[in-house]
């Protein structure tokens, strides 16, 4: 991938025009010094890489499958991103987020709650549910590693006790617009991921919330010191994470018309969203990462999927592609970060 | 292809083959031997007219068929590294080479369903010849089958097909087990057996999955419809094979007065047949024991006895008639609809249950290897 650079940077610094070349040269640096800068890179290569190996890529209904395969993950590692950089991890995530959809047709179903207000509800449990994390996390000083296996397992088992571990029907009344607007149109999903990615990229970079989920994650001990309330932070941020989740849940199941209790497999797409937002840049330990570039993790992730599945790899040795494609795109994006910050010096 | 230029025998002689790649090559079967023939031709005749010669090699069907593009099949299963599937891969790979097809093995490692939509419309998007498609969830998969026929692209439900009465897409055909109707069997079967009072437990991985929920229906009916003095408890067990065989063996010890124990999926089954086994349970109150599938360890207890019997439902067919379907569907122009198919239900107890045991075959996924299996004696009948 680092060839695809140099090219693209020989060919735009060919005429010989002096100070196109310097302003070239300002712009090619001011991109390399982004974060999200050789994840972009990536995602852009392989890109070009499948469109350029099966012509079916670039065509509008896989495209539709691409975006529709980025959102969910992606809206989920928006708001991983906050936790993992205040210093935590939830792996409760793709729990609640099978549990999301089946509280909404509990409450529209059963409890003859319109469908909008059964949304917000969902969403709503999902946040106390990320309450919960963040409180035990927090004021128990539980690992949140270890408190979130718990509720994991715990969210996990209302699920499949409460569903009888059996699939459910979108309820009659959320069917139509609502589930067009919300995942069942070809790119709503695609849409809402970009706005949350947008606003929680706002959130981390511009607000002091952000800025203080940094100092946190960056050195709890200084922050507090400082004056910041740091159990609000980390609570406030596995709320957010967990919300998130939940209406990825609801709308993946309004795309697949089902509501499915075995949804993301409870760990799928928890550990799908760590991965974007590791392959993003964020950081294991905490202190650092970025939205974007979470999204642009996910997307790495769903090219990579759809790509082969497009190309005809089977599921076997799927897993030894997938896994060294992983390994050889983050060497670049390892070796491009390198780069980058050299460049800064 | 019944006449063979003799300058492409010389040619191909030079290859040094044995008789039976030999004349595969020469009636032009696959596409190997269409290259082969063609480097052979290349490198032993440069003088000869090896052009029309070696392109009518090239373009044979497979068999007296037309030739025809490679078509490529797409398999879409709920769990893609399932040991149970490997005799259904096994199998469209075979119909694959006889045909000169190609099929690609994907869906999702753990049953998640939006993965399989999404595998089944990156399908649609690459414009496959044919989808082979496991419906384990009756909504979801409708707008992902009708826009693939929408597409002309025809679809074939295999192994799973929706619920009881709502097979969920408007696929084409079934190629499978009656779900139901097995469950039927395997519960008349344990009557049969002499199972005629008392508490019988039934073990599903995966209660409400509709590849194995309605033969547990089955085995419930068939129970209650006998109208005998019997208690039937369904038990969920996990889709983890080793988290279940521990609810199994805790069961068992928890319910020391079972007369019955079936399961309907491969690990339960297997599990049940351990159980079993270590607590000597057909020493005390159990009657008939029974389950599903060839797992090995299945088989060993159907030979020592624990398990009274196991149901084949032919996993290897399940994989080789859609693509044999979907083929002739794609080379009649539709005038050969595939048929709905039962591939089977076929019960392994103690007296056949040696060749299962013995051999080793790609029929049963238990070897990689292409072979013909020898059988001898009578044929067993009722």
């Amino acid at each position: 991938v680092s060839d695809t650079i140099e090219v693209t940077e020989r060919a735009e610094a060919a005429p010989p025009g002096r100070p196109t070349r310097r302003i070239l040269r300002r712009v090619g640096e001011e991109f390399l010094r982004r974060r999200e800068a050789s994840v972009l890179v990536v995602a852009v290569g392989l890109g070009i890489y499948f469109a350029y190996a099966e012509p079916a890529f670039l065509t509008q209904p896989n495209l539709v499958n691409i975006s529709q395969a980025t959102a969910p993950t992606a809206i989920v590692a928006a708001g991983m991103v906050l936790v993992m950089v205040s210093g935590e991890i939830d792996l409760s995530v793709g729990a609640v987020y099978a549990l999301a959809p089946f509280n909404m047709h509990y409450l529209i179903d059963y409890y003859s709650v319109p469908v909008i207000p059964a949304i917000l509800l969902a969403l709503l449990i999902s946040a106390v549910i990320g309450f919960a994390n963040g409180f035990i996390t927090w004021v128990f000083k539980v690992p949140s590693f270890v408190t979130t296996l718990g509720t994991l397992n715990v969210v996990i088992g209302i699920v499949l006790v409460t569903s009888h571990a059996y699939p459910s029907p979108i309820p009659d009344q959320a069917t139509g617009a609502v589930q067009r607007w919300l995942g069942g149109a070809d790119w709503s999903q695609l849409i809402w991921c970009l706005l949350i990615v947008g606003f929680f990229h706002l959130v981390l970079t511009s607000t002091r919330w952000g800025l203080h989920t940094v100092a946190v994650g960056g050195n709890l001990l200084g922050a507090t010191e400082a004056g910041i309330r740091a159990g609000r932070i980390k609570i406030g941020n596995f709320m957010i994470v967990a919300t998130l989740g939940g209406f990825a849940g609801i709308m993946d199941a309004f795309r697949i018309n089902t509501i499915d209790p075995n949804l993301g497999g409870g760990t799928t797409i928890m550990f799908a969203a760590v991965s974007a937002a590791v392959i993003g840049g964020t950081a294991l330990a905490g202190g650092s990462g970025t939205v974007i570039g979470a999204f642009l993790g996910a997307l790495v992730l769903a090219e990579l999927q759809n790509g082969m599945n497009l190309i005809g790899i089977s599921a076997n040795p799927y897993f030894i592609i997938l896994g060294l494609a992983i390994l050889v795109s983050m060497i670049a994006n390892v070796y491009l970060s390198r780069l980058r910050r050299a460049g800064r010096t | 292809m019944a006449k063979v230029d003799p300058v492409v025998e010389q040619a191909v002689d030079t290859l040094g083959l044995n008789p039976i790649t030999r004349r595969r090559l020469l009636t032009g079967a696959g596409l190997t031997s269409a290259t082969l023939a063609a480097s052979a031709l290349l490198a032993a005749c440069g003088s000869n007219d090896n052009k029309s010669s070696s392109g009518s090699a090239a373009a044979a069907g497979a068999g007296d068929f037309p030739s025809t593009p490679k078509y490529k099949f797409v398999f879409v299963c709920h769990v893609t590294t399932n040991s149970f599937f490997t005799p259904t891969q096994y199998g469209a790979q075979d119909a694959c080479a006889l045909l000169n097809t190609e099929f690609q093995w994907t869906g999702s490692k753990d049953a998640v369903v939006a993965e399989m939509v999404n595998a089944t419309n990156t399908a649609i998007s690459a414009k496959a010849d044919g989808i082979a498609l496991a419906v384990v969830d009756k909504a979801a998969f409708k707008a992902p089958v009708d826009q693939a026929l929408d597409a002309g692209i025809p679809v074939v439900s295999y192994n799973a097909d929706g619920a009881k009465g709502d097979p969920g897409t408007n696929r084409l055909a079934y190629i499978g087990q009656g779900l139901y109707e097995s469950g039927l069997a395997l519960g008349q079967r344990a009557l049969d057996a002499g199972l005629a009072s008392g508490d019988v437990v039934g073990f599903i991985a995966t209660p409400g999955a509709l590849n194995i929920q309605p033969r547990i229906d089955g085995a419930s009916d068939a129970i209650k419809q006998s109208g005998k003095p019997i208690k039937f408890t369904p038990v969920g067990t996990n889709a983890d094979v080793v988290k279940g065989a521990s609810i199994i063996d805790a069961y068992a010890q928890g319910h020391p007065n079972l007369t019955g124990m079936l399961a309907v999926d491969a690990g339960s089954t297997e599990a049940l047949g351990k159980t079993v086994a270590k607590y000597k349970l057909r020493d005390k109150s159990l009657k008939v024991a029974g389950g599903f599938d060839l797992n090995p360890g299945t088989l060993t207890a159907v030979k020592a006895g624990n398990l009274d019997y196991t149901i084949d439902q032919q996993p290897y067919l399940q994989g080789f008639l859609p693509v044999l379907y979907l083929y002739l569907y794609k080379l009649s122009g539709g005038l050969i609809a595939p048929p709905e198919t039962n591939t089977g239900l076929l019960f392994v107890t103690k007296e056949n249950v040696d060749p299962y045991l013995q051999t080793k075959t790609r029929f049963e996924g238990s070897s990689t290897q292409q072979q013909v299996v020898q059988r001898s004696g009578a044929i067993a009948h009722a």
